[in-house]
């Protein structure tokens, strides 16, 4: 459980302060499948940034399962992102040189992982995401999409709680989103919370809850009954 | 992530920027390879030169006139003062000193039968002899009285023999021709010179310098060799010769004096030392400059790197995983360049070496301070790159363009 009490982010210093969070109070439940909604410049990605740990909120709380982690240390932060966040972004972000199975397997190597544990475990995820026959390739060898899946393979490599993903389908056509939204709506079945952050009402109407934001306020929290 | 897996990162990463890595690694290649190559000459040359100057005739120091001009005056003609038998007995005389050996030369055209070549002549006493271990093959060595008498004899070395005389004849009791004169062979030795420095062309004989000082008009006694029964003790010996004979003669606007090896010794090492010394300078600055371009060279991966930085961070990499392994792909750059380094100056040795008089070699520790040093030189300019690099804000790393 994630719970975020009066989180306020603040860019700059000074004359040059720019207020982008305002007293975010936010609470999300394990297993739960969200999307946070707004125009750009809203504040939903360094709402998802201190989420996901990438990011410290300027004030506030942050309780991950009713541990308080605001005032985490940088290094307390990177131990947190590997253990508990998986991240997916819109860009993909591949290591260029490296195929399929290591790209998987590079947060295991961070984690103190065995070599033979981290092909293992990376080989399954990508069987899982259906890239069976794609595990030696590397990444410019790969479509957009099976780029994509093979981030959401590496997010799910630590055996996060969370599942983290900027603008995912950002940079793919409706036919590969769909299939890729798919995937996440099957994760969130098996029991990882999703969190999604988007500009897409197709996308979001994937979640079983929309939060919106505007102005670095939430305006908008509703539940959406399947 | 271990050291071995961050290694794997940095070797790849070297391998798919060869040439960018080949003329980052230049600057450590030539200094690593110009510090060990003048280090193995040094050495060379040091030990040669030492070998030269004081392996032959270890216990043999010469002693030679000073002309010290009295106060006021500098440039005045001043003469050698004349050295006789008696003096040579007075040095004999002086604890430590095991032989005196007495010499002047000369120089002349001998012919015998058909034959006709030139003669190094050397003017000896009978002492010499025995001091230098002179080997009388035919005949007779020279007595004293060949001396005291002006006998007209002469002993001809081995060359010479072989020269002048046919293998049947004796050479002993012949009468050559030396200058226009006469003079009666009396023996025969065994040249000491080694083989290389033998010219088949001539050879040498040894005569009474008494009668050289006659017939050819120089001093009885031109050099003068203190040889010592105790070579450890050989400068003090010397010394201690040379001061008597300045005593005995009485002189006064000058002295005899002996070359110190020990002093040699010293400035020659001194020399060496100080050569090796500002050569090893410029070889520093170089790997200075080398280190220099290693550090810029690092800081331009870390800025093409930085999605790639970012993207570690977000996975869970610490600052101190960056840093390290920023850390050890400029380690892994100058010891690169250190063992190429090393190996071109091993092949640098072995052409001096095979084209020079002077033996190079290098040393195994020579390698260990090249390799040691070249991967300091990676981790105090990698430092400042790989701090840049762990302090990237993930969030700002990854929107980089």
């Amino acid at each position: 459980m994630m719970k975020l009490s009066d989180i306020t982010k603040v860019y700059g210093k000074g004359s040059l302060e720019v207020p982008v969070l305002h007293g975010i109070d936010l609470t999300i439940e394990d297993g739960e499948f969200v999307a946070i909604m707004g125009p750009s410049g809203s504040g939903k990605s360094t709402l998802m940034n201190i989420i996901g740990f990438l990011d410290y909120p300027s004030s506030g709380t942050y309780e991950l399962n009713g541990e308080q982690i605001a005032s985490a240390k940088e290094n307390m932060l990177a131990k947190l992102r590997n253990e508990h966040v998986g991240f997916v972004f819109q860009q993909f972000f591949m290591f260029p040189r490296d195929n399929a199975i290591k790209n998987v397997a590079s947060p295991l190597v961070y984690a103190g992982v065995s070599r033979r544990e981290r092909t293992a475990r990376a080989k399954s995820l990508l069987e899982k995401v259906g890239l069976g026959d794609r595990m030696k390739h590397l990444p410019n060898q790969l479509s957009g999409g099976q780029k994509q899946r093979v981030a959401i393979a590496r997010a799910l490599v630590n055996n996060p709680t969370i599942l983290l993903a900027d603008e995912p389908t950002g940079a793919l056509d409706s036919n590969t989103s769909e299939q890729i939204m798919k995937l996440f709506t099957q994760l969130n079945e098996e029991g990882k919370t999703v969190i999604i952050v988007t500009h897409e009402e197709e996308i979001a109407a994937y979640a079983k809850r929309i939060i919106t934001i505007k102005d670095g306020c939430i305006t908008e929290d509703r539940r959406v009954s399947s | 992530m271990n050291i071995w897996d961050s290694f794997k990162i940095a070797l790849s990463s070297i391998w798919n920027h060869k040439i960018r890595s080949i003329l980052t690694m230049l600057g450590i290649i030539i200094g690593v390879a110009a510090v060990i190559i003048i280090v193995a000459i040094g050495q060379g040359t040091k030990k040669q030169m030492t070998d030269e100057l004081f392996s032959t005739d270890k216990n043999a120091i010469d002693i030679y006139y000073e002309y010290i001009p009295p106060e006021g005056e500098t440039d005045m003609f001043w003469e050698e003062p004349e050295l006789t038998s008696e003096d040579i007995q007075t040095l004999a005389e002086v604890p430590g000193v095991k032989a005196v050996v007495a010499t002047n030369q000369g120089w002349g055209m001998m012919t015998h039968d058909d034959e006709q070549g030139e003669m190094q002549i050397t003017g000896v006493g009978a002492e010499f002899f025995r001091a230098r271990d002179i080997q009388v093959v035919e005949g007779r060595a020279l007595y004293a009285a060949d001396n005291d008498g002006l006998n007209r004899v002469v002993l001809i070395d081995t060359i010479a023999r072989g020269k002048f005389f046919k293998e049947s004849e004796n050479p002993i009791g012949a009468i050559i021709d030396l200058n226009d004169n006469p003079y009666k062979v009396v023996g025969v030795y065994e040249s000491p010179l080694p083989e290389q420095f033998r010219n088949p062309e001539t050879g040498e004989m040894l005569m009474p310098r008494t009668v050289i000082s006659m017939m050819f008009g120089n001093r009885e006694i031109e050099q003068l060799q203190v040889i010592a029964s105790d070579p450890e003790n050989i400068s003090e010996t010397g010394r201690l010769a040379a001061d008597t004979l300045t005593a005995d003669k009485g002189l006064e606007n000058g002295q005899y004096s002996t070359n110190d090896f020990e002093d040699y010794e010293r400035e020659l090492n001194t020399m060496i030392s100080l050569l090796t010394l500002l050569i090893g300078s410029i070889a520093g600055i170089s790997l200075l400059v080398g280190g220099i371009g290693v550090m810029n060279i690092m800081l331009v991966s870390v800025t093409e790197r930085t999605r790639e930085i970012g993207l570690r961070k977000a996975i869970g990499a610490t600052r101190r995983k960056i840093l390290l392994q920023f850390l050890i792909e400029s380690i892994t750059l100058t010891s690169l360049g250190g063992l190429i380094g090393i190996g071109l100056a091993a092949v640098g040795s072995i052409l001096v070496s095979e084209f020079s008089p002077i033996t190079a070699s290098v040393s195994p520790l020579i390698v260990l301070i090249g390799v040691s040093f070249s991967a300091l030189i990676g981790i105090i300019f990698g430092l400042l790159p790989a701090n840049k690099a762990s302090k990237l804000s993930p969030i700002e790393a990854l929107r980089y363009e």
